[in-house]
């Protein structure tokens, strides 16, 4: 098939859990999306890791058709995991809520590098670290 | 760190929600969301997620706006990103969308994030709405391709029933009406047909349902194979379809070592590597190879990639940038 790319759409969702409740119903139905068919494939493919949130990228085709991959954990809560803490700063800018350690940065940016617009891995790191700092995370050497 | 105030006016103003709508919104008996819409560099979509999954709980969509067509794959998105979550019409609602806007705020002290776009969407059946975008398709002069669920007058055409579900071809796109059109003309009764690259087997039934004696489909893809074979089953006609290589093929892995006819409906770029490694052998002389999946500019390599194959042009038909191309082995005629 000779398949041409109509839409590129990334739910953040939780392994195992999808439905055809927002946001998948209206983000796939739009884009004439079989969501039966999305959410089985999906669940069938994270039960194993229920509790995780598994973003899946779905390539959407002009001729109706789709694929998906999953990919990598928001680098928000791989952060978070690493520091330790259940939720990022109501007011980042004053109020750090935890810290990590560049090595730390380093492991995610790694982890997520293939998923993030970044040509290398310090491109991503600094990337990680501004997430870092928007949720009042400090990144220490 | 940036100090403040911000080096740029941000404030936020949202979509009056009255007390009185909200009320009449809460009383529907359809659940209903307030969908909040940042449309943000890709870089920045990651941490707008983050601040918008805070109060959201059932997930976040990040979608593309816009996409890079070019000819030798199938493209890619491009610009920036649309980030969306949903929060439910209900008591909390007014809480959490000041705590998402605090959020949002903050994170503009350090990065600008555009102001959010608010609109409330009632709940429907999701779960149907997809389906209204298939309509049977009339294709060639007696085809008629329709979704599995569609119950509707055929009008004396073949109908060809494809479940587009995990779909690897749903039949509206040009390439594979070029190919079922070119099926058409070429099928006669008891013909042996092989599919290369069946996906979702559209070709291999409709070359059933023509009348075709044998029909083989393969595709390198197991997963094409799972969902060819239902709709086989959906069809009710008796193909074989196997997961394997032109190179399995060829050396007859599959009962069938040469065809009548033989259909690739794939890329140029893929088409002209399989007719390097001996597509064209699969044929018998005097049979015919229908070639789809080419765009227009991509047709002088094609026709380099024809005459390096010994093969030779019978018929040429174009739908939109796509050629469909009938040819036969040169000499063999």
């Amino acid at each position: 098939m000779a398949k041409k790319l109509k839409a590129v759409v990334t739910l953040q969702i939780e392994a195992g859990k999808a439905s055809p409740a927002p946001p998948i119903g209206p983000a796939l139905a739009g884009h004439g999306i079989n969501l039966m068919g999305f959410c089985k494939e999906y669940n069938a493919r994270t039960s194993s890791r229920m509790g995780d949130v598994i973003p899946a990228e779905i390539s959407v085709y002009m001729d109706g058709s789709f694929t998906f991959v999953l990919k990598s954990p928001p680098a928000g809560i791989l952060l978070k995991k690493a520091a330790g803490i259940p939720k990022g700063s109501a007011e980042p800018n004053k109020i750090k809520v935890g810290e990590v350690t560049r090595a730390q940065v380093r492991e995610i940016a790694e982890l997520k590098m293939k998923d993030l617009n970044a040509n290398d891995v310090e491109g991503a790191m600094r990337q990680i670290e501004g997430t870092a700092h928007n949720m009042g995370i400090a990144v220490k050497d | 760190m940036l100090g403040f105030p911000p080096p740029y006016p941000l404030t936020f103003t949202p979509a009056r929600i009255d007390g009185a709508y909200r009320a009449s919104l809460m009383k529907s008996d359809k659940a209903s969301w307030l969908r909040v819409t940042l449309e943000v560099e890709a870089e920045l979509a990651e941490a707008v997620a983050e601040v918008l999954s805070r109060v959201i709980s059932s997930g976040i969509a990040i979608e593309s706006t816009e996409i890079e067509a070019n000819a030798e794959d199938e493209g890619r998105a491009v610009g920036p990103l649309r980030v969306s979550g949903y929060i439910p019409v209900d008591e909390e609602l007014e809480a959490k969308r000041l705590k998402l806007e605090r959020g949002l705020k903050a994170l503009g002290l350090i990065q600008q994030v555009p102001m959010p776009e608010y609109s409330i969407i009632e709940d429907s059946n999701w779960m149907e709405a997809w389906k209204a975008h298939y309509r049977p398709l009339k294709v060639g002069a007696g085809l008629l391709v329709l979704p599995a669920w569609a119950d509707v007058e055929t009008g004396g055409r073949i109908p060809i029933r494809i479940d587009p579900g995990m779909a690897f071809g749903t039949g509206v796109h040009p390439t594979t009406q070029l190919s079922l059109a070119l099926l058409e003309k070429e099928v006669r009764a008891g013909a042996s047909v092989l599919d290369v690259g069946c996906g979702s087997g559209i070709l291999s039934i409709a070359a059933a349902k023509l009348g075709a004696g044998k029909v083989v489909g393969v595709d390198i893809d197991a997963k094409a194979i799972e969902n060819a074979l239902h709709n086989a089953k959906l069809n009710e006609v008796d193909i074989r379809l196997e997961a394997g290589s032109l190179d399995e093929l060829r050396n007859g892995a599959f009962g069938i070592q040469q065809a009548d006819v033989v259909v690739a409906n794939i890329l140029a770029t893929i088409l002209m590597r399989l007719l390097a490694e001996g597509l064209a052998d699969l044929v018998v002389a005097g049979g015919r190879l229908i070639l789809s999946g080419i765009l227009d500019e991509q047709r002088a390599e094609m026709l380099a990639a024809l005459e390096g194959a010994q093969l030779r042009m019978v018929e040429e038909r174009q739908m939109g940038d796509w050629l469909g191309l009938l040819v036969d082995r040169a000499g063999n005629r």
